[in-house]
């Protein structure tokens, strides 16, 4: 039960990171080198699920993707089916409260490329997308990468925000936390201290390799 | 080609406490922009390259109009094809050298390549850098490593911001007998940027002199140097003769080396060159003096004959251009003008201590 336990944990929180990761990197460039107008709204925007209780970004989800929902109505139009108390809301829910720390990071990465460097491809004949791919992106993958695991780590822990819009069953959209959350409520605690345990060991392994990513990327200048 | 009109333009950018309003015309040559730094002359390159934008006017080069304000146009830096090189280099951290210069050579158009990359890399004596890293190459390779990069695009012009501005004496030489040989054997036109008229003079062609964003004298550098506006902004005192040698035959040991500049033969400090290599050296014009007579029983060890070419009387001091198969300048005061009683064409001895060379390469 603990194995596919881990497992849906890790797949809401991979899931939630590989949605983050476009958004984040198309994001940080209107905002860092396209500087469009109203960016600063926008970086505002980023970091707003950072700065509000997780339950409030829950609750806008559930707003939307609800079956009256304006998003939730369309999907169960097309589709046929609700999203909200399903992993994928879970999901989805995870993407919300992760995303300002990876766009933080990712922003921070493309922003410390040099721009002149940027500017030397572009008058050697390279154009922007080009220049995306062979020179800042390459550059600040490092920095990319600590971001990606630091809102990685985010999602692994979401708790708040999931239980409003996914709920807390099991097997379907129960992870680590909210197992926890269960455990605790039961007053089983050798089983909330061995899920505990599994959490730590979880975060550390990745703070290590954010920590190993940075400092790599430090070395590189 | 149009000769006198190879780039042309007349252009407007605002910044806050900061106007740049320049107009000018250069030839296919090598154009320097000069002026003292905070003057708008690196903006003024950057718009010509289409990385900032003017707010109004126009650009042409080669008869192609890359901006204007008018018709709206605004040609794209990667659709440009004018090289870039910056103060400090720029290289791509993350690519080896070879990768470097192939970069832009491999988005040329291969029917646009004109330039041969192997004959590149050989005249820039980068043959035993390629596979290296760019991180551990000397300031001077650096530099090297991104004018060929630069070059390899077959640029239609080269832009180049101080790239001589962040170096050691030594390594200026060499950077400056590599873009004589650039200029001699690909012939691209060229705009330098530079607060340095010595550099200046050993360069260009025409120069663009700018102060506060606006255009203090504009001409063929030979004839701005004697210019009163000129003059305002520049330090004559300072201005180094850069002259490229060739190494004569010299004996084991010797404390000094023989090199011939132009139809002359100097005695400079002891280097390290073989016959026929180019040296490169500087000799500041203040550092000169002149002679009506072959001095006699005298330390200084040049005494070097030569016609007077222009005069150039600008009221606290003098340029006199001397010609000895290369122009050398030499500033003197009025009150030794006068003393001199000295004539364009008239015959003149050039006094020069070896320790007043500077050895550059």
């Amino acid at each position: 039960m603990d194995i596919s336990l881990i497992l849906l944990t890790l797949q809401i929180a991979v899931v939630a990171t590989v949605i983050n990761l476009p958004l984040a990197i198309g994001l940080s460039w209107l905002i860092v080198k396209r500087r469009v107008r109203g960016s600063f709204l926008l970086d505002v925007l980023v970091s707003l699920p950072l700065a509000l209780p997780p339950v409030v970004s829950g609750y806008f989800l559930l707003l939307l993707l609800g079956r009256e929902g304006p998003v939730g109505s369309l999907i169960r139009d097309i589709l046929g089916v609700d999203i909200v108390f399903t992993w994928v809301a879970a999901a989805l829910a995870s993407a919300v409260v992760s995303f300002p720390l990876m766009a933080r990071g990712v922003m921070t990465a493309i922003e410390g490329v040099d721009e002149r460097l940027e500017r030397s491809a572009r008058s050697l004949g390279a154009g922007a997308l080009r220049v995306a791919f062979t020179i800042t992106l390459p550059l600040a993958y490092r920095g990319i990468m600590a971001g990606v695991l630091l809102g990685f780590v985010r999602a692994l822990s979401e708790f708040g925000a999931t239980i409003v819009v996914a709920g807390n069953i099991p097997g379907r959209t129960q992870t680590l936390p909210l197992a926890i959350f269960e455990k605790v409520q039961l007053g089983r605690d050798a089983d909330a201290l061995r899920l505990v345990g599994v959490s730590i060991a979880l975060a550390v392994a990745t703070i290590l390799v954010h920590n190993w990513l940075l400092s790599k990327s430090r070395t590189k200048d | 080609m149009a000769t006198e009109n190879f780039i042309e333009f007349n252009i407007r950018k605002r910044f806050t406490g900061f106007d740049l309003d320049c107009e000018a015309s250069f030839g296919p040559g090598v154009t320097a922009i000069f002026g003292p730094s905070g003057t708008g002359k690196t903006t003024l390159l950057n718009c010509l390259a289409g990385m900032t934008k003017p707010d109004e006017g126009s650009i042409t080069v080669d008869g192609r109009t890359v901006f204007s304000s008018e018709s709206k146009t605004d040609v794209r830096p990667e659709k440009r094809r004018f090289g870039y090189v910056f103060q400090d280099s720029v290289l791509f951290p993350h690519k080896s050298v070879r990768d470097n210069i192939q970069y832009g050579y491999n988005l040329t158009p291969v029917g646009s390549r004109e330039i041969d990359l192997d004959h590149l890399v050989d005249m820039l004596g980068l043959s035993p850098l390629m596979s290296r890293n760019v991180k551990n190459l000397s300031g001077g390779e650096k530099q090297r490593v991104a004018l060929a990069r630069a070059l390899a695009i077959s640029p239609k012009l080269l832009l180049m911001d101080e790239p001589l501005a962040s170096l050691d004496a030594r390594f200026k030489g060499a950077i400056i007998s590599y873009l004589k040989r650039v200029v001699r054997e690909l012939k691209i036109p060229m705009v330098y940027v530079s607060h340095s008229l010595s550099e200046v003079t050993a360069l260009s062609d025409d120069t663009l002199a700018i102060e506060g964003g606006r255009t203090v004298a504009f001409g063929p550098t030979r004839s701005l140097l004697g210019r009163p506006a000129l003059a305002a902004v520049a330090d004559y005192a300072a201005l180094e003769n850069i002259l490229e040698g060739e190494a004569l035959p010299s004996q084991d040991g010797a404390s000094t080396s023989r090199i011939r500049v132009g139809e002359a033969e100097l005695l400079i400090p002891a280097i390290d060159a073989a016959p026929g290599d180019a040296v490169m050296v500087s000799v500041r014009a203040g550092d000169i003096i002149l002679s009506l007579e072959a001095p006699q029983k005298i330390s200084a060890r040049n005494i070097v004959k030569a016609v007077v070419r222009e005069i150039h009387d600008l009221g606290s001091q003098v340029l006199v251009f001397a010609d000895v198969g290369e122009r050398i300048t030499v500033e003197i005061t009025p009150g030794a003008l006068a003393d001199l009683s000295l004539m364009v064409g008239s015959d003149v001895y050039l006094v020069i201590k070896t320790n007043s060379i500077t050895v550059m390469s």
